[in-house]
């Protein structure tokens, strides 16, 4: 055999659908025209081909495959969900370079690759411009190609594999883009720097931004200010754009010669965004230019806006910037107005007390330790100054309502609501103070105008009032309807005020004297103030009282508007932050007049166990314009802030469960709460307590009751204070929540921190949970995984050890499945508090992991299936790969092929099937109920069925208790379990071919008779064990000559081998008719032409005539032929040649002759045995020349063998190899009767073969004697009493000896000299004539073996 | 088939019987030898010159009157009478 060919498959029939693994697609492959394909009817697909396909369907991961000739194309569902788009079905069948037309330059170089070099390829993020949409996209791609074998092994085809990572590629490049927009280092810019800087970043997107064109608003004017990608003298920049305020998508038809970006066509579209501004007109406009590549959905949208919002954000700094430059010029004027004011209104008041208060603090702080009567005495004068400075506040407010300048805003108000909601800031005070506090205030039908600061003070004052001078008892608060008006009442059971002094309750300055109350504080103003502001409403206030009972206030107030002036009237809708409104005006910093400035959606936190309370703190916000969350307690607080922190904490200090100071404590214990603002709310009055809130770590402290104004103020400085400093920290996170990748933060002992949502989409686990302490809930259990556990454990452990380092990891998600992490670590210094904290990316790479592992296992398999020369060669390499992979515990498979005792292989210690556990059994025996191909999962391990060519075989991967069998493994099972099956297969068909094979080829070569001094052999290839097309011939012709043929046919295999048998037939009966070799080789180019496969056989064909030693020989394209003489010399039959067989027609084949000299040997071969890769065909011809030289003692027989041994290569021979020797002479071979009479007959004979073999003739003479004598004892010791029955003489030359031998079927009796005296001479003589001489008596007869060396 | 010997039974010039043998000997034909000799008694020269083969049986035959006889042989048979001793034992006159 010379050139290997793929050999004819043999199709099986198979009774199971090709396409029943899946409806759908199954359906639509099984309406393609197949007999209009290259790959013909499925009914005659090859095995290989309907695995492929089976597996291709039943798989969940996204694959195509492509086979033949055409590389038909087929294709699973996931694959026509994710990828194919509209060209699904239409793409079914057809040649893959056609349906992936547009990609073919990309992907077409990397199939060829993997058919010709049949090695896997894979790639990541590949960019592919896929029509499926019927526009081309841009997509990216991770895919992977390996190669699918036929069942001779041939590469017939590839299967992709593949996931799309078009959103995770763009959304990268889309966040770039985003990141370096907000990475401006420079905190402070010009508009004109800012926008320079924003075009130069989005001039590094040219993929998603091929131009951009950004233009402001300038009064009525619109200027072009900055662009990227595009030149600013381009008509587009003169185009006349939509500027109506809304984001719109324009086409560009009609503006040619636009710039193309980063693609290699310009955009056929561009988005028109807003820039736009709080509360105002926007600022201008940015026109993106799109990428047609990709469609206009909400992401690529929503990207387009973010950047036209960071554009916005540049600018609107940037004139900030200026503004604020104005502004402060402008306050600085301001202040001067208002000094100015406040020495003309209330100097005469705030000066001094001003002057005394800031000495008086000196004071105190001074003489702290001083007489205890000093301290005393400074007491009384600080708490007298403050008194005056809160006279003066409310003189203020006299001073503004008498001057007319108290602008109040009258809106309607639900007035029972808002007066329960002020009364519940008394509550703890006076629940603290052992009162009851009964409020009574159902809802009102009609609303009550009224300006809430302004009536805040009525209540508070009231209320404040009745505290003051009740010591037991309670205070109560009701709001009725009566009589058209709305009715408030605030009483209590304090001391009451006496009859005399009702009259002047009300005044200005009088106070009731000698009356006991809580605090000797008190200006005699609150109720003349009551009662202005009460009046300013159009109502009436009047008090009933009894000394010693208690005190009642009502307040009646009008409903509609008649009573209030008309320009202080206020819609409720337009003004939904009356509140703030008032509460601003009270501010004490003189903002009164500034505009409102809306807080931009601040998230407020809110707790507080009384619902009245929380509901007044939250509506107060809530107008004011925060986003405001109420919780009942601290635990439920921490609770929402670890879901989602807030900008600020207002809380309660009195809670159940866990207390204010708890919840301050417990924020700061925790890294991510620790700089959260927090707002205490107390009752407790007075310097301790707030020294106590404020050392537990509250950023502000606020004792109740407080006015509205008092805490927006205290939430807009916290608020502000919190934005500027989270400002960075927000950007930081939001970052983070954006990337792709999952992100997290680890302090020094592992406890994971921060988490953003990526990390969660990928393990399942929230920042809800956090913190997440070590052990992690996503480790693989320790139990169960034990190995993947370690795993972990151990990357966890350098993760923390090591500044840097990268780790793929297992991991466990929430639902249980399992996954593949690539985990990206780096070590920081928290720039807070120094501590050195871990942080980390990872991102799920279990696709890629997979398919790795699957390519290298298959590859594995496929290396080891294509090397098994024996089909129980192929199945236990599979075992031991399957074994390997999943690290297994074993790998059986069993054959149910004998109902008591199936056959069984096992990397396991069983070797019969009663020795498997009985676990094992069931699942075996379970499994004969499930489909070809489909792995099933037990408790322990995983099975497969699959196909063997004595039934289907069973395989069991026991993995041991707890081990997870995840959907990747049991993809890679089906696959495994098809080359599998299609390996064995193979292997099977090679056992049967060889095994006809070399039936056939020994039935043809065969023990037929080889005549005397011939030997031959054939051996078939080692690897694979292939017989193949080598032939060798004896043939007996007429007139005692001997044909000599040994031949060579193209191929290996079944086939050749019946090629050679045709051949060598014909080549037989041609020399019979004619024993001439040149005619013979003619006749047979003849048959050779007319005989499919025949051309090229090389042939030497010659006629030997034994007597003489003439060969006559032609050689058709053969090898030379090797004679080597006794001498030494080595003659190469080299004459006679031609073309090999059949190659040319009519060709006149030359003939040469050549006479064998006595006892030399003659070799001729088949090129297997000489041939050798990289050396030169005459290197193998000397080393076959030098063996026969070396063996020139061998008998023939045991020449040959010497030869294929000495010729062997080291891995036995790679080609098959026929031989056959001929040594010259013959050996002399005669049987004759035992009687004297035949003696000189045989020495007739012995003498003419010694004379053949040119033995000198003196040692002819020794050994005619000895050979004679030996003769002579067989007929007269042998067979004195049989005479006739029958002796046999052997003769054989070596190249320089002479070995002989006589054998007879008697017994040789002990020589009776007595008898005969002169018979004792015959052993002597043989002994003395021969070298060596050895009679062996047995009992079937003596042999005599003479040997004599020739001089 | 008997391969023949030729005997030749004459006298020499001093009256001493002349045995000329053509041919092979062995254990076929030695009795003729045996016998020519049996019929010539006293010293005989036996002529083997043309004699191709001699065995054992014709060995003994001529070791029986190796004391009366003298051989004339030719190289060929030479190797033979000296290892079997026959010459040391009776005179040969190689031609």
């Amino acid at each position: 055999m010379r050139v290997a060919r793929s050999e004819g498959v043999e199709r099986q029939p198979h009774a199971v659908d090709v396409f029943a693994a899946d409806a759908a697609v199954g359906a639509d492959l099984a309406r393609v025209d197949w007999a209009a394909t290259s790959l013909g009817e499925p009914a005659e697909w090859p095995q290989s081909l309907r695995t492929a396909v089976s597996i291709l369907l039943s798989s969940r991961f996204s694959m195509w495959l492509a086979w033949g000739p055409d590389l038909t194309f087929f294709c699973n569902d996931a694959y026509r969900r994710d990828t194919l788009g509209r060209k699904y079905p239409w793409a079914l069948g057809r040649p893959a370079s056609e349906v992936w037309q547009e990609i073919w330059g990309d992907i077409g170089p990397r199939i060829d690759r993997v058919l010709s070099t049949g090695k896997a390829t894979w790639d990541e993020g590949l960019l592919l411009f896929l029509r499926r949409s019927g526009y081309p996209e841009e997509t990216y791609h991770t895919f992977s190609y390996s190669p699918l074998h036929d069942e001779s092994g041939a590469v017939v085809g590839m299967l992709c594999v593949v996931s799309e990572d078009t959103e995770r590629v763009i959304s990268q490049r889309r966040l770039a883009t985003l990141r370096e927009l907000g990475s401006d280092p420079s905190v402070i810019r010009a508009e004109p720097e800012a926008l320079a800087f924003s075009c130069r970043q989005l001039a590094d997107n040219p993929r998603d931004l091929p131009f951009t064109l950004t233009y402001l608003f300038d009064g009525d004017e619109t200027r072009l200010a900055g662009s990227s990608g595009i030149s600013p003298d381009h008509p587009a920049a003169r185009y006349t754009w939509p500027l109506g305020g809304e984001t719109v998508v324009v086409p560009l038809d009609d503006l040619p010669g636009l710039p193309t970006g980063a693609w290699p066509e310009p955009p056929e579209q561009a988005l028109v965004v807003p820039l736009l501004q709080q509360g105002q007109q926007p600022f201008g406009v940015l026109v993106a230019g799109l990428n047609r590549y990709r469609p206009v959905d909400d992401g690529y949208r929503g990207f387009v806006e973010l950047v036209a919002g960071h554009i916005a954000a540049g600018i609107s700094g940037a004139r900030s910037y200026e503004s604020q430059q104005r502004r402060a010029e402008e306050l600085a004027e301001l202040d001067r107005a208002k000094t100015a004011f406040f020495s003309n209104v209330s100097h005469e008041f705030r000066t001094p007390l001003t002057l005394i208060m800031g000495p008086l603090a000196d004071l105190r702080a001074r003489l702290s330790d001083d007489d205890e009567r000093v301290r005393e005495d400074l007491d009384v004068i600080q708490r007298n100054s403050l008194r005056l400075n809160k006279l003066v506040t409310t003189l203020l407010d006299f001073s503004r309502i008498e001057s007319g300048r108290m602008q109040a805003r009258y809106a309607p108000v639900e007035l029972a609501g808002a007066t329960a909601e002020l009364a519940s800031m008394f509550r703890s005070a006076v629940e603290r103070a052992g009162l009851a506090f009964h409020v009574d205030c159902p809802p009102l039908d009609e609303a009550v105008r009224v300006d809430r600061g302004l009536w805040e003070k009525v209540v508070l004052n009231l209320l404040s009032n009745a505290l003051k001078f009740t010591f037991d008892g309670s205070i109560g608060v009701t709001v009725r309807r009566e009589g058209g008006r709305a009715v408030v009442t605030i009483s209590d059971t304090g001391v009451g005020v006496p009859a005399e002094e009702m009259g002047r309750l009300f005044e200005r300055f009088h106070r009731i004297e000698n009356t006991r109350s809580r605090s000797n504080e008190g200006s005699g103003i609150g109720l003349a103030l009551v009662r202005e502001l009460v009046e300013l409403h159009g109502g009436t206030i009047s008090a009933e009282s009894t000394e010693g009972e208690g005190t009642r206030f009502t307040i009646r107030l009008p409903f509609g508007s008649d009573h209030v002036p008309d320009d202080a009237l206020t819609p409720a809708a337009a003004t939904p932050n009356p509140y703030v409104q008032e509460a601003l005006r009270w501010l004490p910093s003189g903002e009164g007049g500034a505009p409102i400035e809306r807080p931009t959606a601040a998230r407020v936190l809110v707790a507080d166990d009384n619902a009245d309370m929380r509901e007044y703190v939250t509506r107060l916000l809530s107008d004011a314009g925060y986003r405001v969350d109420a919780v009942e307690d601290g635990r439920a607080a921490l609770d929402a802030i670890r879901e989602s922190a807030p900008d600020l904490v207002i809380s309660d200090v009195m809670m159940p469960r866990l207390d204010g100071l708890a919840l301050v404590a417990a924020l700061r214990a925790d890294a991510r709460t620790a700089s959260l603002p927090v707002l205490l709310l107390s009752a407790r009055a007075g310097q301790e307590a707030s020294i106590e809130g404020l050392q537990a770590g509250a950023d502000d402290y606020l004792v109740k009751p407080f006015s509205a104004a008092e805490l927006l103020a205290r939430v807009r400085s916290s608020v502000e204070m919190t934005r500027l400093r989270t400002h960075h920290a927000r950007w930081r996170a939001a970052l983070i929540d954006s990337l792709q990748e999952a992100f997290f933060l680890c302090d020094a002992d592992g406890t994971v921190i921060e988490i953003n949502s990526a990390f969660t989409d990928i393990l399942g686990y929230g920042q809800d949970g956090l913190p997440y302490r070590p052990v992690h809930p996503w480790w693989p259990d320790a139990e169960t995984d034990p190995a993947g556990h370690r795993r972990v454990a151990e990357a966890f452990a350098a993760l923390l050890d090591r500044r840097q380092g990268s780790y793929t990891i297992p991991a466990v998600h929430r639902d249980g499945h399992r996954l593949w992490i690539n985990v990206t670590s780096n070590h920081v210094h928290d720039p807070d508090n120094g501590r050195s904290v871990t942080v980390g990316t990872f991102r799920d790479v279990t696709a890629e992991h997979h398919a790795i592992q699957r390519d290298s296992a298959l590859a594995s398999v496929s290396t080891h299936l294509a090397q098994a020369t024996t089909m129980a060669d192929a199945l236990a390499g599979a075992l031991a790969d399957l074994h390997g992979i999943w690290r297994a515990d074993s790998a059986t498979a069993v054959l149910f092929d004998a109902p008591d005792s199936p056959s069984i292989w096992s990397t396991g210690p069983a070797s019969t099937w009663h020795q498997l556990p009985v676990e094992q059994r069931d699942k075996l025996t379970e499994l004969r109920e499930h489909p070809l191909l489909t792995p099933h999962i037990g408790a322990s391990g995983a099975g497969v069925r699959l196909d063997h060519p004595d039934g289907p075989l069973n395989l069991w991967i026991e993995l041991g208790p707890h081990r997870p069998f995840t959907g990747a493994d049991q993809l890679l099972l089906s696959l495994l379990a098809g080359h599998i099956a299609q390996g064995l297969l193979r292997a099977h068909q090679i056992d049967q071919q060889r095994e006809t094979a070399i039936a056939l080829q020994r039935a043809i070569l065969g023990p037929s008779h080889l005549p005397e001094g011939f030997a031959v052999r054939y051996e078939p290839a080692t690897r694979p064990l292939e017989v193949g097309g080598d032939w060798y011939e004896t043939v007996a012709l007429p007139g005692d000559q001997i044909g000599i043929v040994v031949g060579d046919c193209v191929g290996r295999g079944l086939k050749a081998a019946a090629v050679m048998g045709q051949l060598r037939s014909a080549c037989r009966a041609l020399l019979l008719q004619d024993p001439n070799p040149a005619r013979a080789l003619m006749a047979l180019d003849q048959f050779a032409a007319a005989l499919p496969d025949a051309a090229c056989t090389t042939v030497f064909c010659g006629v030997l005539d034994p007597a003489t030693g003439r060969l006559t020989y032609s050689s058709a394209g053969h090898p030379p032929g090797i004679v080597v003489s006794p001498d030494g010399g080595t003659h190469l039959l080299e004459g006679g040649r031609s073309l090999p067989l059949a190659v040319r027609s009519e060709i006149e084949r030359p003939e040469e002759e050549f006479v064998l000299p006595p006892r030399s040997t003659l070799l001729v071969y088949t090129d297997g045995l000489v041939e050798r890769r990289r050396h030169p065909l005459s290197e193998g011809i000397d080393h076959a020349a030098a063996v026969l030289q070396r063996s020139r003692d061998s008998t023939v027989d045991d020449l040959a063998t010497r030869v294929m041994d000495g010729l062997a290569p080291a891995g036995g021979y790679d080609d098959d190899v026929a031989l056959l020797l001929y040594r010259h002479p013959g050996p002399l071979d005669i049987a004759f009767p035992a009687t004297a009479a035949q003696l000189p007959v045989v020495r007739g004979a012995l003498r003419g073969w010694l004379a053949q073999c040119a033995v000198p003739s003196e040692t002819a003479q020794s050994i005619l004697v000895a050979a004679g004598e030996a003769c002579a004892n067989a007929v007269e010791h042998g067979h004195r009493d049989r005479p006739g029955a029958t002796v046999r003489l052997r003769a054989e030359a070596s190249v320089d000896a002479i070995r002989l031998a006589v054998t007879d079927s008697g017994q040789w009796r002990s020589p009776r000299p007595k008898d005969n005296p002169h018979r004792g001479h015959g052993t002597p003589l043989m002994r003395a004539l021969m070298d060596e001489v050895t009679i062996t008596p047995g009992p079937t007869g003596t042999r005599v073996d003479l040997q004599t060396r020739i001089a | 088939m008997t391969f023949p010997l030729t005997l030749t039974t004459g006298r020499r010039p001093d009256g001493s019987a002349l045995l000329t043998l053509a041919g092979e000997i062995d254990m076929s034909n030695a009795e003729t030898l045996a016998g020519a000799l049996r019929d010539n008694p006293g010293q005989v020269t036996v002529d083997l010159t043309a004699v191709e083969y001699l065995d054992s049986a014709g060995l003994a035959v001529l070791f029986a009157n190796a004391a009366r006889v003298e051989l004339v042989v030719s190289d060929l048979l030479t190797p033979v009478l000296a290892v079997s001793g026959l010459a040391d034992v009776t005179t040969v006159h190689v031609r």
